[in-house]
């Protein structure tokens, strides 16, 4: 297999030990190592609009009640039920954006004539911006896109061949040991019942 | 389905590419909200309605998405999800609009039907995924950004054609094959 | 330099306004117009502020809450086991409970506020709980 597709594939297999278990510890500890695998791979992890969906989706949870009363406040039940159930929702989407970025962070060329288009795709959007910067009256607007497309026209693309490199044994040997880790932490939030940490 | 030729393959390319350019852009222009979009890369799926026939503007939708998701890297979380469903939703009653009203219709209309049954198509996923009934909340700023900045769109793409000699060319073509 | 900045704004304004304006078409009116009462039927789906009525279930000195209008089971314990209730169609049975009578079980359904069902024997104690707006009726009966 190419080296490409490996952290795909790993990410792919992963996907259900994050849906299938309702422990919230668990489900934390799993987000955690997400954001870990995506920064290694480059990504940048920002605190700000991951706090703030860990805080809004459970508070929007937190409307409908279900489950044990925390606090009252002002005669409205704060439960512990619809708490977790919002947590699981909010962390299953940090796990999962975390993970979509680290599965695409070694840019996979996608099988097929759909893989060359996306490609072409992508050698299209360099020469666009090379062109844009040839571009010399960016004011009015519309002249100036039109010029450029019209630039386009003259240059057809042709497929990149991207570097493949064959994936080692290494690498397989690391995606194995992930996988026992996550699917591990995934059995144990199946079977660690206590009566608070899960739906 | 006779295959596309290599030209024709070259153009929903490019135009997917000017997706792709367009959603960085936007991506960079700071959002007081995360949801609240202003939609530039539809700019193209506009475009393209007269250009393209069926099969190229499903690819393009494909591409619009794809190409974003990817890049972006949420092509596989709730996120690209999203992404997907408004895309299509888009895409497909864009085309229907255009095709049944040709003449009746100009981009504006079009558009605004697009951003329409992309975000219902969007608030649909949020309630069953992530909110619930309390999704309600989040509507009505969410379809009336929408519709400004779709008939924003409408009204520019309105100009572009109108002056364009590159939109001209490829009108022509597209009679002629 | 102002000046010339003004010119150029006033005539992209005035493209603007004649792509616009000169080329709106029939279809657009209409389509906008729909587009405006969706989002007037969505301030109005947004609907009654107040809460939707709750079941509170009362057992070994904890409380518990739930909302009448969302289908959902729960599982209290007690002395003498476990009792389970349903909610459903915004109305709260015991679907099957531990006690020896099971008095509890055969009360049936409860769907107005006020009304209560009670497992004495586990000290499990429902009760559905709501303000009148809500729509939820005091009921007198019992059964």
């Amino acid at each position: 297999m190419d080296k490409n597709y490996i952290k795909l594939i790993s990410g792919l297999l992963m996907l259900p030990a994050v849906f299938l278990h309702h422990n919230v510890i668990i489900l934390f500890i799993q987000a955690i190592y997400c954001v870990f695998l995506a920064v290694k791979s480059g990504r940048k992890f920002k605190l700000i609009p991951n706090l703030l969906l860990l805080f809004s989706i459970p508070l929007i949870h937190l409307t409908q009640p279900n489950g044990l009363i925390i606090i009252t406040v002002f005669s409205f039940p704060i439960t512990l039920g619809a708490l977790i159930v919002g947590l699981r929702k909010a962390l299953i989407l940090i796990t999962l954006l975390y993970l979509s970025f680290y599965m695409v962070s070694d840019r996979p060329q996608f099988p097929g004539k759909f893989g060359s288009l996306v490609s072409l795709q992508l050698f299209y959007v360099g020469q666009i911006t090379l062109t844009w910067s040839t571009i010399k009256q960016k004011r009015p607007l519309i002249k100036a896109m039109d010029q450029l497309l019209l630039n386009l026209e003259e240059k057809k693309g042709t497929n990149q061949a991207a570097k493949k490199e064959k994936a080692t044994l290494k690498d397989y040997f690391v995606v194995a040991i992930q996988l026992i880790l996550f699917y591990g932490l995934f059995l144990l939030g199946t079977t660690l019942k206590s009566g608070l940490l899960t739906t | 389905m006779t295959p596309l030729s290599e030209n024709r393959i070259n153009f929903v390319a490019l135009l997917g590419a000017i997706a792709l350019f367009l959603s960085t852009i936007e991506y960079m222009i700071p959002k007081p909200l995360p949801f609240m979009r202003i939609g530039l890369a539809n700019l193209p799926l506009l475009i393209a309605l007269a250009l393209l026939d069926n099969k190229e503007y499903i690819l393009l939708s494909f591409l619009k998405f794809f190409g974003q998701a990817l890049i972006s890297g949420t092509l596989f979380s709730y996120v690209g999800l999203f992404s997907l469903v408004g895309t299509f939703s888009s895409a497909l009653v864009m085309k229907i609009i255009y095709s049944l009203f040709k003449k009746r219709v100009s981009f504006i209309g079009v558009s605004v039907g697009g951003a329409l049954s992309s975000n219902i198509a969007q608030l649909e996923l949020a309630r069953h995924l992530l909110f619930g009934s309390t999704v309600r909340f989040i509507a009505p700023p969410f379809l009336i950004v929408g519709l400004i900045t779709s008939m924003v769109l409408g009204i520019f793409a309105n100009s572009f054609t109108l002056s364009s000699l590159w939109y001209k060319n490829h009108l022509a073509e597209r009679s002629d094959g | 330099m102002l000046y010339q900045l003004s010119g150029s704004l006033t005539t992209k304004v005035k493209t603007c306004y004649d792509s616009a304006v000169k080329n709106v078409k029939f279809i657009d009116i209409i389509i906008i117009a729909l587009a405006l009462l969706i989002i007037i039927l969505s301030l109005y789906l947004i609907g009654p502020l107040k809460g939707n009525p709750l079941v509170t279930v009362s057992s070994g000195g904890s409380q518990w809450a739930y909302d009448l209008s969302v289908d959902s089971t729960a599982t209290f314990s007690g002395p003498v086991g476990k009792t389970t209730i349903e909610i459903k169609d915004s109305s709260v049975r015991v679907v099957s409970s531990d006690c020896v009578n099971k008095v509890c079980v055969s009360a049936g359904k409860i769907s107005k506020v006020g009304q209560w069902i009670i497992c004495l024997p586990n000290e499990v104690f429902i009760l559905i709980e709501g303000s009148i707006e809500t729509g939820g009726d005091v009921d007198d009966t019992s059964f």
